[in-house]
């Protein structure tokens, strides 16, 4: 039945290639109807059928839909852009609804939903980054420093535990760079204990003068 | 040994510094044996000083010494510095580096309770980073004064007729009046440049009849010009100019960033585009500038407030490729915006952030020296206060975000980080520099609670106040205080009153940059800063509601300086005073300055381009009120603690301090009886000299004792007292007390 199916709509959109080409704009464009309506999955359909759309808002809608069902279909993407061009000259107003990696969506003042593409490198939200391995280590190292500005004593329980954390985690099979994280957290922990010993000292003397 | 180390290098600092402030920016060329002979020059200058008054000759020999390698290190560093700029950094490092090593003796060594230490230790902490930060101003002071070789500043880029690429302009509006909208298109409809468009990008403005006629404007003004309006957008600025560049022409290979109220030179892209023939130049920046800055006081202080950060800041980051991205006047490359993923939607200081990854990439920036346009300032002081809050919001959240690549080891944790020592070191100081003010805060509480707890007859122990305690803070803050007017006349050439005033503007904003960097710490999202509203009409009321935190320090300050002046006339009050009033003046200037800027036209004072999660002023102030009230407690339970009754054995380590008379050389000839008076809470006195002895006396602070004698050893020193009123005589320990008079000339008894 599938295959049935994918052979239909094949034929369909060489139906439509060739229609068009001969200028039976009208046949090609009910070709393309019968293609979308089989397979409205299939962005080479709605990328056909908004080459004979009859109105700009329907072309702009197909090549929206042909973009966002293939978002590598360079020819869509190309084509949208010039029709989004066309419809902002007309009316500039556009409406956020929201966005993905690729492309966002957004509603036009003659209410069309439109996706644009966006064109760049993706780069995950700060505060939507999943925290590294080392961050448990941090969250003791900061821990062990505040201990050491405020007398010593706890940054002498504390950094070995950093340190340990540090060790652990190593184990863990960590990247490169969190293998780095580490070490330094290490490294920083054994100076915070080593100044942590006279500081505790120095308030010791004071705790217990004799 | 340690204090008069530390008075010789400070007097060595001093007289460096006058020189610098007199020569430095005169002298234009560079030269090792005249920056040697300089160095000697200076050295001899202040051994002589020390000499005739507190000095010891083996000791002045012996630290000239380490002073000579350290400025000679120091030249060879610096070599495009003059000398007069070498000399001084030298000796501000040693100066800096001495006292926070003096500072750390005192606290470990001073005889306080675990509580009073545990305070004394933060405080030290906290006054060691703030010296390191003024330490880090000094040196751009001196890197753009003295600097007498430029390796990237540029007024003018070389032409090159040729390239011509096409160039997208992008104009961000929020709520922007039409006029001065108007305005900014029409200049970019008359640049000389055949190859570029205009892209007029209004996000979220919600009145269509502020919106609407900048469509008719870009219609009127040609093809190139396109307009958009985007309704309900989430990302500020930046979630607009991202989706600005999906609109971009595909042809465009740069894109140039203008403020909606930037009316642009017509030359500004035929001179700017050349740099990025350069296929490794990301970004372009020129200095921002502004029309309405003349007429009044407040307009032309926070003119030239602007103008530091172009005339001295960027002058100095553009040296080492360390510039940031400005976010108007500036170009940028499409392909690498594209490639860092566009602008960073959770900063609200987009354009720094987005510097800050392109240079991680390893691209170079460049600073053009030369306005290109002239915008419009904030209309008033409330408009200045919520900008500066942005600012400082913004360089906290790069800060929190980006901490890690500004590491040392950032490198080594990710090679793809290409960063430059240089280049992580003005990052950093760029988030942290704004602690400064925070930290101005802590010290204006930590002043006034001394001056209250010490009229209420229970002063604070944290620190023993001692002489050079007293004396080195004043000495720095006057040095730096004069280095900072001698930059803003040197390089805004402006009078001094005007860079009074600019110092003023500055620090009048030390609230609102308190407020956010506790807020930006704090909160996960942007926000601006909501002042309060009054509900009459007059302007000079809501002028002083606007800035009335910053009124009631500036006033608790002045009051207790006052109270203190009066109750207690001794020169340790008078430096106290000083101090208080000092601090109040830089918070007493928020109002006036308030009160200064209604003067500006109304109308234009009506622009709202605030963007964000509202954050009223007194919900952000509560974090400080918390703050404040922590330390009374903290300080009232120090003073309930009981102190060291006897003297601790670790004292001995305290350095030994100097009277004021020592340093004035008043031990030559002085006919004053030598006294000694106790410093700490309380110290007993004994019927020898050492603790093994019998107690004789228990002796409070402040108490006076006539000196008799001494015992022989000056590292240690004892003083053999007469107390007054009871006729009592015995042995009081050195570190327990400070003297005057001359004490040179006690006997010693064995």
């Amino acid at each position: 039945m599938q295959k049935m199916l994918q052979t239909e709509v094949s034929q369909l959109l060489e139906e439509v290639g060739q229609l068009a080409q001969q200028g039976e704009r009208e046949k090609a464009y009910q070709s393309s109807l019968r293609a979308t309506s089989i397979a409205p999955d299939e962005s080479l359909a709605w990328y056909l059928r908004s080459q004979t759309a009859p109105s700009p808002e329907e072309q702009l809608m197909c090549l929206s839909r042909a973009y966002s069902l293939d978002t590598t279909f360079p020819d869509a993407k190309k084509e949208l852009r010039t029709a989004v061009q066309t419809l902002l000259k007309q009316e500039p107003f556009l409406a956020y609804v929201h966005e993905t990696e690729e492309f966002y969506q957004v509603r036009s003042g003659r209410d069309l939903l439109v996706n644009i593409p966006k064109n760049r490198a993706f780069d995950t939200p700060y505060l939507q980054k999943a925290p590294g391995l080392a961050k448990p280590a941090f969250r003791w190292l900061s821990l062990s420093l505040l201990a050491l500005v405020l007398g010593g004593v706890g940054a002498v329980l504390l950094a070995p535990i950093t340190a340990f954390q540090a060790l652990r985690l190593q184990a863990s099979s960590p990247s490169r760079g969190d293998r780095v994280r580490l070490w330094i957290v290490f490294i920083l922990s054994v100076i915070i204990w080593l100044a942590s010993i006279p500081i505790s000292w120095l308030l010791l003397i004071r705790l217990y003068p004799s | 040994m340690l204090v008069r180390a530390l008075y010789l290098s400070a007097i060595w600092f001093a007289i460096s510094l006058f020189a610098t402030l007199m020569l430095g920016a005169r002298l234009r060329r560079s030269n090792s044996a005249l920056s040697l002979l300089w160095l000697g020059v200076i050295i001899i200058a202040g051994n002589l000083i020390a000499l005739f008054t507190f000095g010891k000759f083996l000791e002045i020999f012996g630290l000239s010494s380490i002073a000579f390698l350290f400025g000679l290190l120091w030249i060879i560093r610096l070599r495009d510095w003059n000398a007069p700029g070498q000399v001084t950094w030298a000796m501000t490092l040693m100066t800096t580096g001495l006292f926070i090593f003096y500072t750390f003796l005192l606290t470990a060594f001073s005889p306080l309770n675990p509580l009073s230490f545990i305070f004394a230790l933060l405080f030290f902490f906290l006054e060691a980073i703030t010296l390191l930060l003024a330490l880090a101003h000094m040196h751009e002071s001196l890197d753009v004064i003295c600097r007498v070789r430029w390796h990237r500043l540029l007024d003018k880029l070389d032409p090159h007729p040729d390239y011509l690429p096409m160039v997208s302009l992008q104009v961000p509006a929020y709520n922007e009046p039409v006029d001065v909208v108007q305005k900014t298109l029409d200049s970019l409809a008359q640049l000389n440049y055949p190859n570029y468009e205009v892209l007029v990008v209004d996000n979220n403005t919600p009145l269509q009849e502020t919106w609407r006629p900048l469509e008719e404007i870009c219609r009127k003004l040609g093809p190139n010009f396109h307009c958009l309006h985007l309704d309900k957008w989430p990302g500020y600025k930046s979630g607009a100019l991202n989706f600005a560049v999906t609109q971009t022409d595909p042809r465009a290979e740069i894109i140039g960033i203008i403020d909606a109220d930037y009316e642009v030179d017509p030359d500004f892209l035929r001179e700017l585009v050349p740099a990025f023939a350069n296929p490794q130049v990301a970004f372009v920046q020129t200095p921002q500038d502004y029309s309405d800055h003349k007429g009044d006081v407040f307009s032309e202080s926070t003119y030239r407030g602007y103008k530091y950060f172009f005339e001295v800041s960027m002058p100095s980051r553009n040296e080492r490729n360390a510039i940031i991205f400005a976010g108007t006047m500036g170009l940028i490359r499409k392909s690498v915006l594209e490639e860092i993923g566009g602008w960073d939607e959770w900063c609200i200081t987009e354009d720094a952030e987005a510097s800050l990854r392109i240079l991680m990439r390893g691209y170079q920036s460049l600073y053009i020296k030369r306005p290109f346009g002239r915008g419009l300032m904030p209309f008033n002081f409330e408009g200045l206060k919520k900008q500066r809050f942005r600012w400082c919001f913004g360089g906290i959240q790069i800060l929190k975000k980006h901490w890690e690549v500004l590491m040392p080891w950032a490198n080594w944790v990710d090679p793809q980080n290409k960063l430059t020592f240089a280049q992580r070191y003005y990052y950093l100081l760029g988030g942290l520099g704004w602690f400064t003010d925070v930290f101005n805060l802590l010290f204006a509480f930590f002043l006034v609670l001394g001056a209250v707890f010490g009229l209420l007859s229970s002063p604070i122990q944290v620190r023993p106040l001692t002489n050079t305690i007293l004396v080195l803070p004043a000495i720095f803050l006057f040095l730096h205080t004069s280095r900072f007017l001698w930059v803003l006349r040197n390089r805004l050439k402006i009078s001094f009153g005007m860079a009074l005033a600019t110092m003023y503007n500055f620090f009048s904003l030390g609230w609102a940059v308190t407020l956010a960097c506790i807020q930006g710490l704090i909160q996960r999202e942007g926000i601006f800063l909501r002042t309060p509203k009054s509900k009459t009409s007059s302007r000079a009321w809501h002028a002083i509601l606007v800035t009335q935190w910053e009124t009631i320090i500036g006033l608790i300050c002045i009051i207790a300086g006052f109270l203190v002046f009066i109750t207690n006339r001794n020169w340790r009050s008078v430096s106290l005073c000083v101090l208080l009033f000092w601090q109040g003046s830089l918070y007493i200037a928020a109002p006036i300055y308030s009160l200064l800027s209604i003067r500006r036209e109304a109308a234009k004072a009506s622009r709202i381009t605030d963007q964000g999660r509202p954050m009223l002023e007194q919900r952000a102030a509560r974090w400080v009120v918390v703050l404040f009230m922590v330390m009374i407690a903290a300080f009232g339970l120090i003073t309930v603690l009981p102190s060291p009754s006897e003297l601790p054995a670790y004292a001995r380590y305290l350095p030994i301090d100097m009277a004021p008379q020592q340093l004035l050389g008043q031990k030559l000839g002085s006919t004053k009886l030598a006294m000694a008076t106790v410093s700490i809470q309380s110290t007993h006195c004994w019927s020898g000299p050492g603790g093994k002895y019998k107690q004789v006396t228990l002796l409070r602070r402040g108490q006076e004792a006539e000196i008799l004698g001494r015992n022989a050893d000056p590292n240690n020193p004892w003083w053999y007292v007469k107390i007054p009123d009871t006729g009592l005589e015995c042995w009081l320990w050195g570190m327990a007390a400070t003297t005057t008079g001359s004490v040179d000339n006690v006997p010693i008894i064995q």
